[in-house]
């Protein structure tokens, strides 16, 4: 307890007497951690965009002309049991003429009242679980291998960007967030270092007087964990102050969940903590 | 503790420069005795209180503290612990306050903030210090500062109080203060180990006094 009283003054005195260090270091640390932020809201609002897109992401397949439209009950049935699949549905030669009318506005075939030449298909609803390009490719083969199936279309060029893209952004954020942690480490342990150079006589008469390493380290462990902690947390103040402000028509900006954001809060004072041990392991030698 | 706060046996030290300061040297401090260590200018009394913080390692020989060979960190810590010291390698803190100095080996012996307290305003009481209390040691006299050091060296209840040259700085009358202070905490039972160029005026109680001479003690 009084270790604790002297750990805390000691933090609130480096504070005091270093103003412009401590303030240095937390807006320096804040932007850090606003750049990682402002990721983090951006990979989630396109996450959120690339769900809603997918939801809409269908399969249609194409049967044979040869086929009688007696089998297409039978034929609907032996597909909707291939797992992944949750719907079914039949587009006869006229509710396809009907669609491509809706589409484009006006009746293209009026010349073929008695023989429509728009195939026959069905048109899957899929779960949510199959709806990336490996599972959609192995559907697409096993659809493929049902007799009458001449082909089989889905958006595999759409999914495939959307998957590059997200590989992509998970890339930048793994990079990101290794450079943030390498810069906040660097960043806190530098200002501490100087702290620890400053009072270095000070640390020397302690350790005359029986101080333990610890004792002398763990105030400035704590301040790099407090000056992290303070960063962050100003950090996605500014953040969800931003987010109250800014509106966009076209999509809704996604926040995390405030339970991930004091996550990323704790997460962060861990590494000022860390970044204060980097600072004062000389100091413990 | 029953046995010998100090203990130096066959202790051989050289200085920085590679001159050899002491030879064969054997010393023994036992609890509530007095020593006073008396040599010139390059005789080896930093030598000797640096030997015995653990701040310098001896050539060869053994040196223990409070019973503990000092070749361990934790031991040298322990031993730091329990001097109480004054002059020589010891200094105040420039960033803390009088009282804040003089608190420091309580706090770091972790004990209760009430018994820390009531030490303290006792201290700066005895020593006239109280208008000092919240001043840094940059704004201090030498006399003030070497109280402080004492009271530093008294505030844990240390058994073994380490001064070098406790004439430095002081005025005549000062001195004699601080050796009546001295005093009387041997005359409680706390162990002293003087290190001076001259055998100071006042007699100590339990007091050996050795003179620095060929690499030994005399």
């Amino acid at each position: 307890m009084i270790r604790l009283r002297y750990y805390l003054r000691e933090i609130g005195r480096n504070l005091y007497r270093y103003p412009g260090t401590a303030v240095g270091s937390i807006l320096s640390l804040t932007l850090i951690f606003l750049l990682f932020d402002l990721f983090w809201v951006a990979a989630g609002t396109s996450n959120r965009m690339y769900q809603q897109l997918l939801t809409q992401v269908q399969m249609e397949i194409f049967v044979s002309d040869n086929l009688p439209d007696s089998v297409m009950t039978p034929l609907a049935g032996a597909i909707a049991d291939i797992p992944g699949i949750k719907d079914v549905r039949y587009v006869s030669r006229e509710d396809a003429r009907l669609e491509l009318t809706r589409l484009v506005g006006t009746d293209l075939l009026t010349e073929y009242d008695t023989l429509n030449p728009l195939p026959r298909s069905f048109i899957l609803d899929l779960d949510q679980s199959v709806k990336n390009l490996a599972s959609m490719e192995m559907l697409d083969q096993s659809l493929r291998q049902i007799s009458g199936v001449t082909d089989v279309s889905y958006s595999r060029d759409w999914l495939s960007k959307a998957e590059e893209t997200r590989s992509m952004v998970t890339r930048v954020g793994m990079i990101l967030g290794l450079i943030i942690l390498l810069t906040a480490v660097i960043n806190s342990g530098n200002n501490i270092r100087l702290m620890t150079r400053a009072r270095g006589g000070g640390y020397g008469q302690m350790l005359l007087l029986g101080a333990g390493r610890w004792f002398l380290a763990l105030p400035l462990m704590l301040e790099g964990f407090l000056l992290c902690l303070l960063s962050a947390v100003l950090s996605w103040g500014i953040v969800l102050f931003a987010g109250r402000k800014i509106a966009f028509s076209q999509f809704a900006i996604v926040m995390p969940p405030v339970g991930d954001i004091a996550l990323f809060c704790g997460a962060a004072a861990l590494l000022g903590f860390v970044s204060g041990y980097v600072g004062v392991r000389k100091l413990l030698r | 503790m029953d046995g010998p706060l100090v203990e130096l046996e066959n202790v051989s030290a050289q200085t920085d420069r590679g001159e050899e300061i002491f030879r064969a040297l054997n010393f023994t401090l036992l609890q509530g005795r007095s020593a006073i260590i008396v040599g010139g200018a390059g005789s080896g009394k930093t030598t000797l209180v640096e030997l015995l913080l653990g701040l310098k390692k001896p050539e060869s020989g053994r040196i223990e503290m409070f019973g503990e060979s000092l070749k361990r960190r934790s031991a040298i810590r322990r031993a730091r612990r329990k001097v109480g010291g004054v002059g020589g390698p010891f200094s105040l803190i420039s960033t803390l306050t009088v009282a804040e100095n003089i608190l420091m080996p309580a706090i770091i012996a972790g004990e209760r903030g009430s018994i820390q307290q009531e030490r303290l305003l006792r201290l700066l009481g005895e020593f006239n210090l109280v208008p000092e209390a919240r001043q840094y040691p940059s704004s201090l006299t030498r006399v003030e500062y070497t109280l402080v050091q004492i009271a530093r060296a008294s505030i844990a209840s240390q058994p073994l109080m380490l001064i070098d040259e406790p004439s430095a700085g002081l005025d005549a009358k000062t001195y004699l203060r601080v050796l009546e202070y001295l005093h009387k905490a041997s005359l409680f039972g706390r162990s002293m180990l003087i290190l001076a160029s001259e055998k100071p005026p006042l007699e100590m109680p339990n007091c050996n006094c050795y003179t620095i001479a060929d690499g030994g003690l005399v």
